[in-house]
């Protein structure tokens, strides 16, 4: 549904002009004019105090909302009007949440196969690819059990497997690891950070993790509903830590 | 996993709700088998009598009531003289509540006619001559009045005595209480009429030909009408109202089991607005998302369909064995019924989903933003 012909130029795959969200018919404004461009393989960070409007962005991005106003475009393409936002959704971004989001009546084996029901795999192609996707993950012995059965750091695996069903290009990821303890946020971090280098996946990343932040490529600071700076982070992580 | 995976799974999660909602759409539809199978068998059962006693035309006046009204006895002479007609016989028919069962089919005959000498005693004998006393009962008949050979029945004012049983091979002939047309008469007060001429027609007697011999009937008899044997069981009055009364109250059932069915798949509905979110942000096409819930309903309304007929099926062959009813009809359990019933349960359940589907297509992919 993208023309990759326009994916050429400079290899831009988001770009915002203006963009606005407001609420409850103007009340509450989350985004009040933001601008910025993503480019192909990037890691960004979307840092920012809470409530300033990271997540009403990243929905923007993945088609989740509806800006107000301004534009916005994936790879040349604009996002609110898309002919086919599932399309979009389904097949060219994997989007992870904070609170995992898992069907809870669905087994892990099922909730990743649950986006391939958009596009043509066969039964058992679908089943294939899931347990090939779960073990990628590191959690194909726990492929009969239930979201309830398993620790948070699973659960998000369990997502991040989901997110890949369609083999999407860009990754969304609000808060992964905000539900995680220390250890299981780390390793989250490490798999998420695997895929964007081994895969080329373009990765956009809301997080109050300084730390992890400073691990991106480049950090986009936001305060009530724009950004206020974008800079390279040039500086490896490591050496901060 | 498959699509119809998705679709069990959301109704096996929810056992309580989705079984009283099977069991309320179930009942409905056991109504409908019940209701529509007797008006049914009843019609058939009359069919089968008239086919077994060998009837190929009748001549009534079917504009009131659910017997045809009566008329006088000396219109059968004319009828009988008509071309085609091969043998006639008079008939007062009439459905009387007689000792402890309400509806009898009581039948007086013409004696030595065409539609007595059907009849095969089993016990007992036949009355000696048409002005004898006398009645004879159909099996069922006996069965239900609790009668042997020696007993009587009080029949309006008259009580007389049974001399025989008889088997009509029917279970409308069975059902019935037999006796000759002038003892009929003389006990319902109906002296010199009738209300049916039943007509047998000489072999090879062409459609044409029957048409003509209507309008002939039709010129003797002006208020009255000869049709054909099964064509009276679909005019008659009776039959309309049972129908009509049948279809009416299957109606009601459907539509108490369209709103349970749909309280049931919006509440559903409303209870997973996250996770249809969910199911939308992953990708789900909102048509995808309205299949699902509409295949759900259909689901409940076929689940419900089945254990229906089920229920409605095994109801029926309770009442056949009522002695309020056994006799007077055969309900009928036809695969076409069965068919019909579980399909309009799985119109309940589309029809029911329709509106809930159309909620959860219309949901925002944000919702699953919202924790
Ligand atoms: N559906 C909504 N209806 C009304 N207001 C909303 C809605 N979603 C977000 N907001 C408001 O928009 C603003 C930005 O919210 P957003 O969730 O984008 O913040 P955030 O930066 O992700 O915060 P956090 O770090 O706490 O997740 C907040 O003031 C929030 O209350
Ligand atoms: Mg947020």
């Amino acid at each position: 549904m993208v023309e990759t012909a326009k994916t050429s130029s400079g290899d831009i795959v988001y770009e915002a002009a203006g963009l606005k969200k407001e609420f409850d018919g103007g009340k509450v404004a989350a985004l009040r004019g933001v601008d910025l461009q993503i480019r192909q393989g990037e890691f960004v960070a979307i840092i920012g105090p809470s409530g300033c409007g990271k997540s009403t962005l990243l929905a923007s991005l993945g088609s989740l909302d509806r800006p107000s106003a301004g534009t916005l475009t994936y790879r040349g393409n604009s996002i609110p009007d898309m002919p086919d936002p599932a399309a979009y959704r389904a097949h060219e971004i994997g989007f992870i949440f904070q609170s995992f989001h898992l069907l809870p009546t669905f087994t892990v084996a099922e909730n990743v196969q649950i986006p391939m029901f958009e596009g043509n795999k066969s039964r058992s192609q679908r089943k294939e690819r899931a347990v090939q996707l779960l073990k990628s993950v590191g959690l194909d012995h726990r492929l009969g059990h239930f979201p309830s059965e398993l620790s948070g750091g699973e659960r998000q695996r369990v997502a991040i497997a989901r997110s890949l069903a369609n083999g999407p290009s860009v990754l969304l990821a609000d808060e992964p690891t905000g539900n995680l303890d220390s250890d299981s946020a780390q390793q989250i971090m490490e798999l998420i950070l695997q895929l964007h280098r081994d895969l080329g996946m373009t990765l956009v990343l809301v997080t109050h993790d300084l730390t992890i932040a400073e691990r991106a490529s480049r950090i986009i600071a936001m305060r009530d509903g724009r950004v206020i700076s974008d800079q390279a982070a040039d500086t490896p992580t490591t050496a901060l830590q | 996993m498959t699509f119809f995976t998705i679709i069990l799974r959301s109704l096996i999660r929810r056992p309580v709700r989705t079984g009283l909602t099977l069991v309320g759409i179930s009942i409905g539809i056991a109504a409908v088998v019940a209701l529509v199978g007797m008006a049914w068998g009843y019609e058939k059962s009359i069919e089968k009598q008239l086919d077994v006693i060998g009837v190929d035309l009748l001549v009534s006046n079917m504009s009131a009531g659910i017997m045809p009204k009566v008329f006088d006895a000396s219109l059968q002479e004319p009828i009988s003289k008509l071309p085609h007609v091969a043998e006639t016989t008079s008939v007062l028919m009439q459905l009387l509540s007689v000792e402890d069962a309400p509806m009898m089919m009581v039948s007086g005959r013409e004696w030595d006619g065409f539609t007595w000498n059907k009849l095969e005693v089993v016990e007992g004998r036949m009355p000696k001559n048409a002005d004898e006393p006398a009645v004879v009962l159909g099996r069922l008949a006996a069965e239900v009045l609790k009668k042997k050979v020696g007993d009587t029945v009080q029949l309006e004012t008259s009580e007389l005595p049974v001399v025989g049983i008889v088997d009509g091979k029917a279970v409308v002939e069975n059902g019935a209480i037999i006796l000759s047309l002038s003892v009929m008469q003389k006990a319902t007060a109906n002296e010199g009429k009738i209300n049916f001429v039943d007509i047998r027609l000489a072999p090879g007697t062409s459609k044409q030909a029957i048409s003509e011999l209507s309008e002939k009937i039709r010129v003797i008899f002006p208020e009255g009408r000869a049709r054909a044997a099964n064509e009276v069981v679909s005019a008659n009055q009776g039959f309309r109202i049972a129908r009509a009364m049948s279809w009416s109250t299957s109606l009601l059932a459907i539509v108490v089991g369209v709103l349970g069915v749909m309280n049931t798949m919006l509440m559903t509905v409303f209870e997973r607005t996250h996770e249809i979110g969910i199911l939308l942000a992953v990708g789900w096409r909102r048509q995808r998302v309205l299949l699902m819930v509409l295949c759900e309903s259909a689901l409940l309304g076929l689940l419900g369909g089945i254990t229906g007929v089920t229920l409605g099926a095994i109801g029926l062959k309770i009442l056949e064995h009522t002695p309020a009813i056994r006799g007077l009809l055969e309900p009928d359990l036809s695969a076409k019924l069965l068919l019909i019933s579980v399909a309009i349960a799985v119109v309940v359940g589309v029809i029911s989903g329709l509106y809930p589907a159309w909620r959860s297509s219309r949901l925002s992919p944000s919702i699953a933003l919202q924790s």
